[in-house]
């Protein structure tokens, strides 16, 4: 097949370079910005959506998924929301507008369309491979987005709250964030549509931990039953950093959460957890690829799913070991409790190994509720529907719980679930 | 954990360097000439004296090959095959089809004698050997002798060459050749079904359990030909058959290609057991030479409690390419995969297995075993998939790398897919959860967890490789003692 042939562009394919198109001239950038756009555009209307012949969008077939994007809208952006967690400081995104408010010492915010204006993001803007579909998204469209710096030796006290709101429309922001060496933050990344509205989200997260940086950043994502959300987020791990990052997919309609990671100094470690409740009709992709670059570094990914309905659910997951990464430890594992015969999942966990001194290991089960525990409380008296939504429950639940130190965090994150499953199961 | 010395030293036995099989055979040889075209399947069928709808099957493959691109998902590196600097048929002359065993060429039966296979009958009943074993001896492009007809033939059970049973027994094949692997299914495969030359036909009637092992022993001996066997196992309604496969080459520069297909079919309460130790020649240690090995492989369980099992012992080729699969189609099927797959010098291996569930409470097992070492590559992929309607469904997976020295590698990538809330699903790439119920045995017993999990695995390999007749097991028993320690998921 000659790759060259220009291809019949879906309609959300025309809406996407039809933005473009309306938006070019008020679009911020400098030169170098403004010409690397236009690539990345151009690269999306001769490869168009990728579709499941590309390997790693093998399940989540884009180009037929995304049916319709709606255009864009300037004045699309939602109010800031009430955090979830009391006394968290809130940096919000409207319209690519930070919204910037008197900020903790060590902490340095700057809007990310200046960045763009002066040309500074550049570099971040460069899309990752020839299947980053949502590289090219974004880095096409985004207006805009914060640049956040936490200072050396820095330890953030209460959790730092991004909110992106919108209520319908398109989004497409980014957030490079670094961490200086030996600082210490939680950071929420949160998502949400504030009506029933369609909106189209694009949101690409750089993180770059320094030494010894310890990091919680958790991803909730709250759109709406119509949006579509495409998020990705990049990592890089200095010597001896720690990333705990957290996944929690509690809404949209079409999801991508792509997380792109690498382990590059030695003593660098990742948590991975993922909460992914679905229903509806819903269609929920997590990709997740680490590279573990150098030796002495450990990995552990827990993935779980709820789904329900009619919904289908994707994991894919990718472990290399580059062949000096000696002593790696790597775990993978992804559990899926399947509640309805009209749902669907699918998993790919793969492991690419280069290295022979190294433990990495993955499972993967899916699976109904067990029988005998819904037996054991039925025979108490538990109303079934009870019963059942206690065994989901506690089949997520216990992933938030590892971030133990944090009540307030744990009791926020536990209200998101319940209100979830309550609303679903 | 780095691998053991034990096993590093029994992996080294079977280095590319080692091969034993590497010797050629001056016979005549009656060949076609290189190329593929329209004329070339026209003499193949007729050198096969085959029925006319054989041809016209045959020619409507071609023209769907010629439309088809070679697959290049695989995790394997080779130079682009030139399909017309191959010769596609090439038979010992004199060999019009397999005879009595008097009549084979001597040259030939010493070949045999030197692989160690054993085709003498006599030798056989006269108790020297103590297996009994009937063998369907294929050399280049056809089939030279077929052992133990007659007795076989008391029992009701058909076993010849293809070629001799489109001939005899043209209806068996016509109703189930191509149906589970189709014609245009994929490109190797296609071309396949367009100029295959030879291979063995199975028929188990209802109820009959074949009376003893049979097996097919593929030689690849002639220059610049392709090997394109196909195979078709059908075991009728409660009937049982073991059959076996084994195949070696001569070490040449070249790269030779061998694109077989296997067809099994299993119907109501019928059992296929399908092994292969897979020895073909793999190359220098430099990389030079050896068999692109692209086999399409797949067992169709259409009845109900029929079961298919695959047991591969992988340690020759250049580059193998081949997923032995199980449609569970018959409610309470159930599919089987072993697989130990040894990679050493250059060689590059993306094997693995797909369990497809679509009638209820089927269940399938996969145990895979991959073993790299010198600069080779060795992939595992495989896809577990339960439909809609598959209630019940239950599939087992473990699959284990071990990589000896840091220049190789090892790669584990698997598809599950679950459409029914039923369906129980578990991929396991760790060793610790193998039957919980055994290993509690073994460890309340004293044995350590590790030597426990090697116990129980190898238990299992062995249970099937020790119903391999000798001859074949040899690299198989080997192997069979690489402990698990330092593998990785």
């Amino acid at each position: 097949m000659n790759m060259q042939q220009a291809i019949k562009m879906t309609a959300a394919e025309t809406a996407l370079v039809d933005a473009y198109t309306a938006q070019i001239g008020d679009l911020p950038g400098d030169g170098a910005v403004l010409s690397l756009r236009d690539t990345l555009v151009h690269e999306l209307k001769t490869a168009g959506l990728p579709t499941r012949r590309v390997e790693s969008w093998h399940y989540t077939d884009l180009r037929t998924l995304l049916r319709a994007v709606p255009s864009a809208d300037p004045s699309a952006f939602a109010d800031r929301v009430e955090p979830i967690v009391a006394g968290a400081t809130v940096l919000s995104v409207r319209n690519g507008e930070a919204d910037l408010k008197s900020l903790p010492e060590g902490l340095t915010a700057r809007s990310y369309t200046e960045s763009l204006l002066d040309g500074s993001a550049v570099a971040g803007l460069a899309v990752l491979g020839s299947d980053d579909a949502i590289g090219r998204i974004n880095g096409g469209l985004v207006r805009g987005g914060l640049e956040i710096a936490v200072a050396e030796g820095v330890e953030l006290e209460a959790p730092l709250e991004i909110q992106v709101a919108q209520s319908h429309g398109q989004a497409h922001t980014r957030f490079p964030v670094s961490f200086g060496p030996g600082s210490k933050a939680t950071v929420l990344e949160r998502h949400l549509s504030t009506n029933g509205d369609a909106s189209f989200v694009s949101s690409v997260t750089d993180l770059t931990l320094a030494e010894g940086a310890d990091v919680i950043w958790i991803i909730l994502q709250q759109q709406g039953a119509s949006d579509t959300h495409l998020g990705q987020i990049r990592f890089d791990l200095g010597k001896d950093a720690k990333l705990h990052v957290f996944v929690i997919n509690a809404g949209g309609k079409l999801v991508r959460q792509e997380l792109h990671g690498r382990a590059s100094g030695e003593g660098s470690d990742l948590t991975l957890r993922g909460i992914n409740l679905l229903g509806g009709e819903s269609h929920t992709d997590v990709t997740f690829t680490l590279s573990h670059d150098v030796p002495h570094t450990t990995s552990s990914e827990i993935i779980r799913n709820v789904i329900f309905d009619r919904a289908k659910g994707v994991f894919q997951g990718k472990i290399l070991v580059a062949q000096d990464a000696q002593k790696t430890d790597a775990k993978m594992s992804c559990n899926t409790l399947l509640l309805s015969d009209d749902a669907d999942f699918s998993a790919k966990p793969e492991l690419e190994i280069f290295a022979d001194d190294v433990q990495c290991g993955h499972g993967a089960t899916v699976i109904d509720i067990d029988h005998t525990q819904l037996f054991y409380l039925l025979s108490r008296g538990i109303p079934e529907n009870k019963a059942r939504a206690m065994l989901v429950n506690a089949f997520v639940a216990e992933i938030v719980e590892e971030l133990e130190d944090d009540e307030a965090l744990v009791e926020a994150l536990e209200g998101v679930i319940s209100a979830w499953l309550e609303k679903h199961a | 954990m780095p691998a053991v010395q034990e096993t590093i030293d029994q992996v080294r036995q079977i280095d590319v360097d080692q091969y034993k099989y590497g010797f050629e055979t001056k016979i005549e040889m009656d060949k076609a000439p290189k190329g593929l075209s329209e004329d070339i399947i026209r003499l193949i069928s007729e050198k096969k004296n085959e029925p006319e709808w054989m041809l016209e099957w045959r020619l409507e493959a071609y023209q769907r090959w010629l439309t088809m691109d070679e697959p290049s998902w695989a995790r394997v590196k080779y130079p682009k095959i030139d399909f017309n600097e191959i010769h596609y048929y090439a038979a010992p002359k004199g060999t019009t089809g397999p005879k009595s065993l008097d009549e084979v060429d001597p040259e030939l039966l010493k070949v045999y004698e030197k692989l160690g296979i054993p085709l003498k009958e006599q030798e056989i009943l006269a108790g020297v050997e103590k297996t009994k074993i009937a063998v369907d001896a294929v050399f280049d492009s056809v089939s030279v002798v077929t052992t133990f007809k007659e007795e076989l033939k008391k029992a009701g059970v058909i076993f010849m060459s293809i070629s001799e049973a489109m001939r005899e027994h043209p209806d068996l094949v016509r109703k189930y050749l191509g149906t589970v692997v189709p014609q245009s299914d994929n490109f190797y495969a296609t071309l396949n079904s367009a100029v295959f030359t030879d291979g063995s036909f199975v028929y188990v009637p209802k109820g009959v359990r074949c009376p003893m092992e049979l097996s097919t022993y593929f030689r690849i001996n002639e220059k610049n030909t392709g090997q394109f066997e196909r195979t078709l196992i059908i075991a009728d309604e409660g009937a049982y058959v073991s059959y076996l496969e084994g195949c070696t080459a001569p070490q040449r520069d070249e790269n030779q290609l061998h694109a077989a297909v296997v067809e099994l079919i299993a119907l109501d309460d019928a059992e296929i057991k399908y092994s292969t130790v897979q020895n073909w020649y793999p190359g220098d240690k430099h990389g030079k030479g050896g068999i692109y090995n692209f086999v399409t492989k797949r067992g169709d369980c259409r009845g109900k409690n029929s079961k298919i099992s695959w047991t591969q012992v992988e340690t020759g080729s250049a580059i193998t390419w081949k997923y032995p699969s199980c449609i569970l189609r018959g409610d309470c099927s159930r599919g089987e995969f072993y697989s130990i797959a040894v990679s050493n010098g250059h060689q590059q291996v993306d094997s693995g297995t797909k369990m497809i569930h679509l009638g209820k409470n089927t269940s399938s097992r996969i145990i895979s075993k991959g073993i790299a070492a010198g600069v080779s590559d060795n992939t595992y992929r495989g896809q577990v998939s339960a439909h809609r309607k598959a209630e019940n469904a239950r599939n087992f997976t473990q699959c284990d790398s071990l990589l000896i020295g840091d220049k190789c590698g090892a790669h584990t990538v698997p598809y599950i897919e679950a459409k029914n809330s039923t369906a129980q699903f578990e991929h396991e790439a760790t060793t610790s959860k193998i039957s919980e119920d055994q290993l509690f045995y073994c460890l309340q017993r004293g044995i350590p967890e590790e030597a426990a999990i090697a116990l129980i695995v190898n238990g299992f390999v062995k249970e099937v490789i020790q119903e391999l007749p000798m001859e074949f097991a040899v690299e198989a028993q080997k192997l069979i003692g690489i402990s698990l320690e330092g593998s990785v998921g």
